[in-house]
């Protein structure tokens, strides 16, 4: 059996309790959280009184496949974090109902059919880097990072662009809310997601009313069988309520660090712009260093399990953190150096198991076309001399202020 | 050489056919598939990174 610790949440550092319970200690407003995740992976198992944590690769790994383990408190009968009312569809199931709808949702975010959106996303990478090209210098978070994932995501969703300032705002307010207590920023959850589901509700019924087929995902979800039985009115809410908060942040904050994180290296950039096959394993790389989604979210024993070995109880609380996975020297050579061309890389970024990230194929899809349209446009960027990169972790890191300067075109 | 990916423990992540295309190739849900299971020789490199590459470590080899 592998080593717990035991731990009381007041004697836990500011970094462990804004990892493991979200208290918004700003301790992971920094360049380099690096530093504070391998603390963390000094205890690989943490039990504390709220519940129990695991920051090593090997013990993540298989608690992400026990289906033990469930994403709904089963003292309230809901999940945690996504300003909803109800457990969300797949997030919060589990079992069978669980692999049934994966199998429905999967193929509309598989490989393939992500890789026909390329031409789309550089397109659209085009215009938005059109606006600013001719400037030389760009805040690149607002103008970049933010609306491309989320233009292109709202085409794939089926939602109109006009809600996307609303949806946004919605989803900011499910995961931001600086300043609130755990309890609190619970319940602010709830009512920005209230708000987000009656929005998402009034365009299901325009749909609904207009009696057209569109080829997007909410028409696809209104296409959905199960037993025979197409979802009814709720169910498909409660999916796109989920898409809305799992798809319109991610990406962006992704996007963010990966692009942040070049503009501060200069030789690793270079050597990209040299060898562009350099790219997609440099991105993975990126994702393995930055872990844009640093945890898991909480999850719950459904009954008496283990892990590693570890006894849990029915009941309690359980936490698996991906950033410090991602740095676990047990399955990454020297972890603490940024490698773009490492081989293999087995990173955990998009989690593990059987809620492994159902847009990871869409995710990368939009970032290699990104990032590279980018590269092709602007090469040469660097952080603005006086100016730094904001950093921050709410829910996800990203670099919420990213001004860059270039050679105009 | 002998490639096959353990259906239960696979859940899509895609890296095996990223960094290994001519051995996997994704299925319409974005799981893996073996394209060849009898790996050729001047593959069998490139086979053991698919398999180390695997967060899952779904990936088995025969040799």
């Amino acid at each position: 059996m592998t080593e717990v610790t035991e731990l009381s949440w007041e004697a836990m550092s500011p970094q462990m309790r804004a990892m493991i319970g979200y208290e918004p200690n700003g301790s992971f407003d920094v360049e380099h959280p690096q530093a504070l995740f391998l603390d963390m992976l000094k205890t690989p198992i943490v039990r504390w009184e709220g519940g129990i944590a695991f920051f090593g690769m090997s013990e993540i790994v298989e608690a992400g496949r026990n289906p033990d383990i469930t994403s709904v408190n089963p003292a309230t009968g809901n999940g945690m974090g996504m300003g909803s009312r109800e457990p969300l569809i797949p997030l919060h199931l589990d079992g069978e109902v669980h692999k049934r709808y994966r199998k429905l949702i999967d193929p509309l975010l598989a490989p393939k059919r992500m890789a026909a959106l390329e031409p789309d996303v550089r397109k659209l990478a085009d215009e938005l880097i059109d606006g600013f090209i001719g400037d030389g210098h760009v805040e690149l978070h607002d103008a970049f990072c933010v609306p491309l994932p989320c233009i292109m995501f709202l085409r794939l969703f089926g939602m109109p662009m006009e809600d996307l300032d609303f949806l946004i705002a919605c989803k900011d307010g499910v995961l931001k809310n600086e300043g609130a207590t755990f309890e609190e920023h619970e319940e602010l959850a709830w009512l920005a997601g209230d708000r987000l589901r009656e929005r998402l509700a009034l365009r299901l019924a325009e749909r609904r009313r207009s009696g057209e087929v569109h080829d997007d995902l909410i028409g696809a979800f209104m296409s959905f069988e199960l037993d025979g039985e197409r979802l009814n009115d709720a169910e498909i809410v409660n999916l796109m309520h989920m898409f809305t908060i799992a798809g319109l942040d991610t990406v962006t904050s992704s996007l963010s660090v990966i692009l942040g994180w070049l503009a501060l290296h200069e030789e690793e950039r270079h050597r990209i712009l040299a060898d562009p096959s350099l790219l997609n394993p440099a991105i993975e790389e990126i994702m393995r260093w930055e872990s844009p989604v640093p945890q898991g979210g909480t999850r719950w024993a459904k009954v008496d399990t283990e892990v590693a070995g570890v006894p849990i109880k029915a009941g309690e609380l359980i936490l698996l953190c991906w950033a410090t996975a991602n740095l676990d020297p047990a399955a990454f050579d020297d972890p603490l150096t940024v490698d773009i061309g490492r081989e293999p890389n087995r990173h955990i970024a998009f989690a593990a198991g059987l809620h492994r990230c159902l847009g990871s194929h869409l995710a990368r899809a939009e970032l290699r076309a990104a990032v590279d349209q980018f590269h092709r446009r602007v090469g040469d960027y660097r952080v603005t001399d006086g100016e730094t990169v904001d950093w921050a972790l709410h829910g996800v890191r990203e670099a919420k202020r990213l001004p860059l300067t270039f050679t105009p075109a | 050489m002998l490639i096959h990916i353990d259906e239960a423990i696979c859940s899509g992540h895609g890296r095996c056919y990223d960094v290994a295309p001519d051995l996997f190739e994704p299925g319409d849900d974005g799981r893996g598939f073996v394209r060849c299971a009898e790996v050729p020789a001047h593959l069998e490199g490139v086979a053991r990174l698919a398999a180390a590459s695997c967060p899952e470590g779904a990936i088995g080899i025969d040799s």
